[in-house]
C-alpha cells in the first residue's frame, strides 16, 4: 500500500473513531454521564495526526526512501521532545 | 449541555472547518474569538478547544487530500520540522514580548502576502530534466482534469521562514495556514491547491503538541470540545468537496480576500477593539 493511502487510512481510522466516541459521549451526557467516552474520543482525535506521522515514517522506511524517512523520523523526535518538555 | 449551545458550537465548527479545508487555514482565528465572545469561555479554555477543533478540521480534510495526493506529505513533514522548532522557541520567547506587537507584525505579514497573491499570477516551476527529482512532485487537479507537475523551489529559505511562522503561530495562537500557504505558493512555487492541502495536513501536526498538553493537564471542557470537533470535521469534509471542484485561480483570489479579513480581525484584537 503506498504511503499516502496508508497515512490517509490511519487518519481516517483515528478521526472516525474519535467522532463516534465523542458523539456517543454527547448522547450519554444528556443523562448526566459520558465523560469517559468524551475523553476517549478527544484523546483518539488529538493523537490522530501523530499516528499519521508514525505510519508515514514506517512506510518511508519500508520503501527505503532514506531522505524522507529521516525527515519523518526527525519530526517525530522533535514533536515528542516538545510534548515532554511542556508536561 | 443546552442543545442550543451544542448546535451553536457545531455550526461554529462547521464554518471554520469549511474555510480550513478550502484555504488551508486552521480556524483558530474564528474559534478563539467566538468561544470567548459568544460562548463566554476564558482564554485558556478557548485556546484548548480551538486546538482540538483545528485538529478535527485538519485530519478531516487530510483523509481526502492525503488520499488523493493533493497534500504533499513529504514537503509538509519537512516544513513541520522547522515550524515545530519555531513553535518551541516561540513559547519561550513569548514571555518576553507583548502580545499586541506580535499580532501587529503578524497582520502586516499577512496583508503583504495576501496582496502579493492578488497581484502576482501563480508561477509553477516544472521539474528540471535529468535532475535529482527529490523536490519534484505531482498532483491531480479534479476541477480541470489536469495532472500538474511541479518542483518546489527555495526549500532552505522556506524552512527558515517556517521557523518564524512557527514562532509567531505559537506566540499568537493564529497564523499556521495564513503564513504557510502564501509562503509555499509564492516563495516555494507550490501550486495553490497543493499548497492549501499541504497546509491543511500540516496544521493538525502543529496543533497536536498544544492540544495534548492541554488535554493531559485536564484543561479541556469536554462537551464544548466535542461539539466544535464534530462540526469542524463535517465542515472539513464539505470543504474538500468544494476544493476539488473550484478553479485554482479563483481559490487564490478568495484566499487573499479571506486572509485580508482575518488579518484585520487580528489587528482589531491587537489594538483592543475586539
Amino acid at each position: 500500500m503506498n504511503m499516502n493511502k496508508a497515512t490517509a487510512l490511519t487518519l481516517r481510522a483515528g478521526v472516525v473513531l474519535g467522532m463516534v466516541l465523542m458523539a456517543a459521549g454527547l448522547c450519554v451526557s444528556m443523562t448526566g454521564g459520558g465523560d469517559s467516552l468524551l475523553r476517549a474520543g478527544i484523546l483518539v482525535l488529538i493523537a490522530s495526526p501523530f499516528a499519521g506521522v508514525i505510519v508515514t515514517f514506517l512506510c518511508l522506511v519500508i520503501e527505503r526512501d532514506t531522505f524522507w524517512a529521516s525527515v519523518a523520523g526527525i519530526l517525530l523526535i522533535i514533536t515528542t521532545a516538545g510534548v515532554i518538555v511542556s508536561l | 449541555m443546552d442543545p442550543i449551545i451544542l448546535a451553536g458550537l457545531m455550526v461554529t465548527g462547521l464554518g471554520a472547518g469549511v474555510l480550513g479545508a478550502l484555504f488551508g487555514l486552521g480556524g483558530g482565528i474564528i474559534f478563539v474569538p467566538v468561544l470567548m465572545l459568544v460562548f463566554g469561555l476564558a482564554p485558556t479554555e478557548a485556546v484548548a478547544i480551538s486546538l482540538i477543533g483545528i485538529i478535527a478540521g485538519s485530519v478531516g480534510a487530510s483523509t481526502v487530500f492525503v488520499d488523493k495526493g493533493l497534500s504533499n506529505v513529504r514537503l509538509g513533514l519537512l516544513l513541520e520540522i522547522t515550524t515545530a522548532t519555531g513553535a518551541i522557541i516561540g513559547a519561550v520567547v513569548a514571555t518576553y514580548l507583548e502580545d499586541w506587537i506580535l499580532m501587529v507584525v503578524f497582520s502586516v505579514i499577512v496583508y503583504f502576502s495576501g496582496y502579493r497573491m492578488l497581484r502576482n499570477p501563480e508561477k509553477i516551476v516544472q521539474p528540471a530534466e535529468g535532475a535529482d527529482g527529490r523536490f519534484a512532485f505531482n498532483y491531480s487537479d479534479e476541477a480541470t482534469g489536469e495532472s500538474v507537475d511541479y518542483e518546489v523551489q527555495n526549500v532552505k529559505g522556506g524552512m527558515a521562514l517556517c521557523t518564524v511562522a512557527g514562532m509567531i503561530s505559537s506566540m499568537t495562537g493564529v497564523g499556521g495556514g495564513m503564513v504557510k500557504v502564501p509562503l509555499m505558493n509564492i516563495y516555494m512555487h507550490v501550486p495553490m491547491k497543493a499548497a492549501s492541502a499541504t497546509s491543511s495536513y500540516m496544521i493538525g501536526i502543529t496543533a497536536f503538541s498544544g492540544a495534548i498538553t492541554y488535554f493531559l493537564g485536564g484543561q479541556v471542557l469536554l462537551e464544548y470540545a466535542a461539539g466544535i470537533a464534530i462540526g469542524a470535521f463535517l465542515g472539513a469534509l464539505a470543504g474538500t468537496y468544494l476544493t476539488r471542484r473550484i478553479q485554482a485561480r479563483h481559490l487564490r483570489k478568495y484566499f487573499s480576500v479571506v486572509v485580508f479579513i482575518m488579518a484585520t480581525l487580528v489587528l482589531l484584537q491587537a489594538v483592543g477593539i475586539l
